[in-house]
């Protein structure tokens, strides 16, 4: 019976090319928007680079300090003063990493002014994040601890510095300060905030020693552990410590406010997040991401439910000589739902195709530096699911309307 | 074979009730050939829808092969329908996208009878209307007269006791129309199939064993 109506199916998507066209084009265009959305979010939310590490820490990004009555307000990163005062005293977490926000340092390559970014870590860092290195190694705490001018420098900076990915030993020179190039690493993804970068050197290189002393500036600090259950004890201990024990700056910062978040708490929090805030946004982040897709498949599934039903109407003929010979409403709403879901499973296939073929166009595109989408089965299995309920919808409620018409009158040409 | 008693169909349409058919009680013998006639517009396929349970009457009972119907779901109505009943209509009424074998298996698709046991039996329902050669065609390249026979082929195909005929001749000229009528009559004396034929033409009626004439929605004798 299957046979059968993948015949007629198919026949009926060949006789029928605008319709078929313009069903396939509408489920095309949501499925890949849907599916590359939906891999550059994964990709962020489940890196594949430095950050695979990611379920094992938490994140200290954002600071706010306010006085009682909130009329002064300062928002920012922290600075290092607040990470060294509240962050790294803390006793829960294995590892804790500070590092400063990445920030553009200009070279110049025969005459030519070209901007890498930098990032100023220290030597937890490199024992946090998971970096691949293609040459030398990091710089170690005694590195750190004396401040020596060392770099660790991605595949990319190397090509352009030196012409050559392994450039170990070479030095290089930014912001009136000469460094070792100690280890290369792979370029990293823009997706992973946190390790993105082009140079990496120790914070105690700093030139000036005035970034100790601010509360405010563009610190920000993992917390590690291996067991992730802790991580819920490390974000208590850090909230309970900035509640607990912040030392008022003058009169108007008496109040600080900061969490520690993991990936997805921290994209649900700039989203929707309120900074004076403790309380988690991954609920009402998951709500709005559900509604909008909904939404946004509700607008072409009813397209789709239109679509089918003329389709199906100008098929009326063949429902009436089906039923006359035979078939039960359910046999009938069953092939129609087969066809539709047929015609689905069509432009699901295209989609995957063209989303693919967008997501290449992205990473050779260099729109997100370095990135990388690996084949994910856990995303194709989802999106097998959407196209399935995509079809569900906008394929029942016709065929049900149309199975249960009066023989007599599907004979007559349905009117 | 079959019992029409007290049959009344009417149809509502906004304030107005048409009255199609009235007061028609109509006993058909198991093997008998018969045939409807009357004016157009009298009533006659009305009578046979109700007869195929296409259609329910108003008022009224309808025993088919000693089962009655009135108080069927429609599940059990259509399971009757497909293992008892064969229809064949005035414009063939073939799915344009199946080949011509696939038409033909139709009836037998909803039986569940496996694939190739339903093959083997439609090639036989072609076969006895003469269209072995045709069965990988699809209905738009044949001709009238061979659409028709398929559809006699997709009617006879689940050897249903009772087959009912609107006006099979009626979109086929007299020579078509004459082989159609020639493989009816053949099925009647070698199956002994029921027949209930609408017709128009007083001489295709003539070849019939009973003529029942309906007008104005009532029997007539």
């Amino acid at each position: 019976m299957l046979k059968n109506y993948l015949i007629t199916a198919w026949k009926v998507f060949l006789r029928r090319k605008l319709f078929t066209f313009i069903n396939l084009f509408g489920i095309c265009i949501t499925l890949t928007v849907m599916v590359v959305v939906t891999r550059v979010i994964d990709n962020h939310l489940h890196p594949i680079g430095p950050e695979k590490t990611s379920k094992n820490f938490i994140l200290v990004s954002k600071l706010l300090i306010t006085n009682e009555d909130h009329s002064h307000v300062s928002s920012s990163s922290p600075g290092f003063k607040f990470i060294h005062d509240y962050v790294l005293p803390l006793s829960t977490p294995e590892l804790i990493t500070a590092f400063t926000r990445e920030s553009l340092v200009p070279f110049f390559i025969q005459g030519k002014k070209i901007n890498h970014y930098m990032r100023r870590v220290d030597a937890n860092y490199w024992k946090v994040l998971d970096f691949e290195f293609v040459a030398g190694s990091p710089f170690n705490q005694a590195d750190f601890d004396v401040g020596k001018f060392v770099a660790v420098i991605n595949q990319q900076t190397a090509k352009k510095l030196f012409f050559k990915t392994n450039a170990v030993g070479q030095s290089i020179i930014f912001q009136n300060q000469k460094f070792e190039v100690i280890g290369v690493v792979k370029n990293v993804t823009r997706t992973e905030l946190e390790a993105y970068s082009d140079i990496w050197v120790p914070y105690t290189t700093w030139p000036k020693t005035s970034y100790r002393q601010q509360m405010m500036g563009n610190f920000r600090a993992l917390l590690y552990h291996s067991n992730t259950d802790r991580l819920k004890d490390a974000q208590l201990e850090f909230i309970d410590r900035v509640k607990n024990e912040f030392v008022a700056v003058d009169q108007n910062q008496t109040i600080a406010f900061s969490n520690a978040d993991n990936k997805l708490e921290e994209l649900a929090r700039d989203i929707f997040g309120e900074e004076r805030s403790y309380d988690s946004y991954v609920q009402t982040l998951i709500i709005m991401i559900s509604l909008a897709s909904v939404l946004f498949m509700l607008l072409p599934s009813i397209n789709m439910v239109n679509l089918n039903i003329s389709r199906i109407m100008e098929r009326s003929s063949e429902i009436g000589i089906r039923k006359a010979f035979g078939a039960s409403t359910k046999q009938l709403v069953w092939q129609f739902v087969v066809e539709n879901i047929v015609l689905t499973l069509i432009g699901g296939l295209v989609a995957f195709i063209l989303s693919e073929l967008l997501l290449s166009f992205i990473e050779s595109s260099g729109l997100i530096p370095f990135v990388e989408f690996k084949f994910n089965l856990r995303i194709l299995l989802s999106s097998l699911f959407i196209i399935l309920i995509f079809a569900l919808v906008s394929g029942v409620y016709p065929a049900f309307k149309m199975a249960r018409m009066d023989p007599v009158i599907a004979l007559k040409g349905g009117m | 074979m079959l019992h029409l008693t007290n049959i009344k169909k009417t149809y509502q349409t906004d304030k107005i009730e048409t009255t199609a058919l009235s007061n028609i009680n109509l006993s058909i013998d198991k093997g008998e050939f018969i045939s409807v006639m009357g004016p157009s517009g009298c009533g006659k396929s009305t009578l046979l829808n109700i007869i195929g349970l296409l259609d329910q009457p108003t008022q009224g009972q309808i025993e088919v092969a000693g089962q009655q119907i009135t108080s069927y779901k429609d599940k059990d109505i259509t399971k009757i329908r497909n293992e008892k009943i064969g229809f064949i209509f005035q414009s063939f009424h073939l799915i344009p996208d199946l080949r011509v074998i696939d038409n033909v298996e139709l009836p037998l698709l909803y039986r569940k009878v496996s694939s190739k046991v339903r093959r083997q039996m439609a090639l036989d329902a072609l076969d006895k209307v003469g269209l072995s050669a045709r069965t990988m065609h699809y209905p738009n390249q044949l001709s009238g007269g061979q659409q028709q026979r398929v559809a006699v082929a997709r009617a006879i195909v689940g050897e249903p006791s009772l087959l009912l005929a609107d006006e099979p001749t009626g979109n086929l000229d007299s020579h078509m129309g004459d082989e159609i009528m020639n493989i009816l009559e053949s099925l009647h004396k070698k199956h002994g199939t029921t027949i209930v034929m609408v017709t128009h033409d007083e001489a295709m009626a003539n070849r019939t064993q009973r003529i029942v004439r309906v007008f104005d929605g009532q029997l007539v004798d």
